[in-house]
């Protein structure tokens, strides 16, 4: 079953490509580094997702103890963590030509960071612990509590001046970009979300193994 | 304003070998987990590993097929 997503994933981006260099214009303002957008954009929907997924597991987990839930928590942090760090990469790379600077401690900045950090906990807690149960347990908790910073990440821009601009697109009210650039968009956020099953999917199949492989 | 490309394929160029390496640990993961349970398994459960079929005494066996049938 993994194989097959995995093939379609792998189609979708490069699709994803073809939309972002090939079918998407050129923006007038600032030229073709715009284009980052149709990596960075999809990259925090992406961890967006996976720290959803961690919430609604871990509160699974507590719930139910089921080992699946754990599972599932714990390779959506990591895919997450992953997808955050490649956010803050890329936006610090579209941040130097269009900003003039790599980095500055704006809200959005600051508080994607912070997320950052608390998944990265998260990761970290989980290996620290020995007994299983019971990390599995204060990662729960931590996923739960963790999940809180994703409002103040996404509405930092409206909450505080920032030099990140506001949201274009997941935001309510109409549109402002136009409807090419939408679809680019739209084709690498399926793009990405595939990505993101794939790869949580994997995971979850090798924590399951390493599992068995414990006893 | 510049069309500064280096920054688009460094941002791209980045995203591609970070993603390529996590996808490769995971493989890499499950391949070792793989060989490690194929290894603790006796040899008749393992696909491709068949059990001798007479124990070695030492004296050169005929093949069945060329023994004549008892009176």
């Amino acid at each position: 079953m993994i194989r097959p997503i995995g093939g379609v994933t792998l189609a979708a981006l490069a699709a994803g490509l073809v939309m972002a260099f090939g079918v998407a214009p050129r923006e007038a303002t600032q030229g073709n580094v715009q284009r980052i957008m149709y990596l960075h954009v999809p990259s925090v929907w992406v961890a967006y997702l996976a720290f959803a997924v961690v919430l609604v597991a871990s509160i699974a987990y507590l719930g139910r103890r089921s080992e699946t839930a754990d599972w599932v928590a714990h390779a959506s942090a990591e895919v997450g963590v992953l997808f955050t760090g490649l956010t803050i990469a890329t936006g610090s790379i579209w941040g130097k030509p269009t900003w003039g600077t790599w980095w500055t401690w704006d809200a959005r900045l600051t508080s994607v960071s912070i997320l950052f950090v608390m998944y990265l906990g998260y990761l970290l807690l989980r290996g620290m612990i020995e007994d299983r149960e019971r990390g599995a347990r204060y990662a729960a908790v931590v996923g739960i509590v963790a999940a809180f910073n994703i409002p103040l990440v996404h509405f930092s821009v409206y909450w505080w001046r920032t030099l990140h601009q506001p949201p274009s697109l997941m935001k309510p009210g109409p549109g402002t970009m136009p409807d090419v650039i939408v679809a680019a968009l739209l084709v690498n956020f399926a793009a990405f979300s595939l990505l993101y099953v794939y790869f949580v999917a994997k995971r979850v199949r090798l924590l399951r193994r390493e599992a068995e492989a414990a006893g | 304003m510049a069309d500064n490309w280096g920054f688009v394929l460094t941002a791209y160029g980045l995203a591609a070998v970070v993603l390529v390496a996590y996808w490769r640990r995971l493989v890499r993961r499950e391949k070792e987990l793989q060989g490690r349970r194929l290894a603790s398994q006796p040899p008749r459960a393992r696909p491709g590993v068949s059990e001798p079929l007479a124990p070695i005494s030492g004296h050169p066996r005929s093949k069945p097929a060329s023994r004549p049938p008892l009176p």
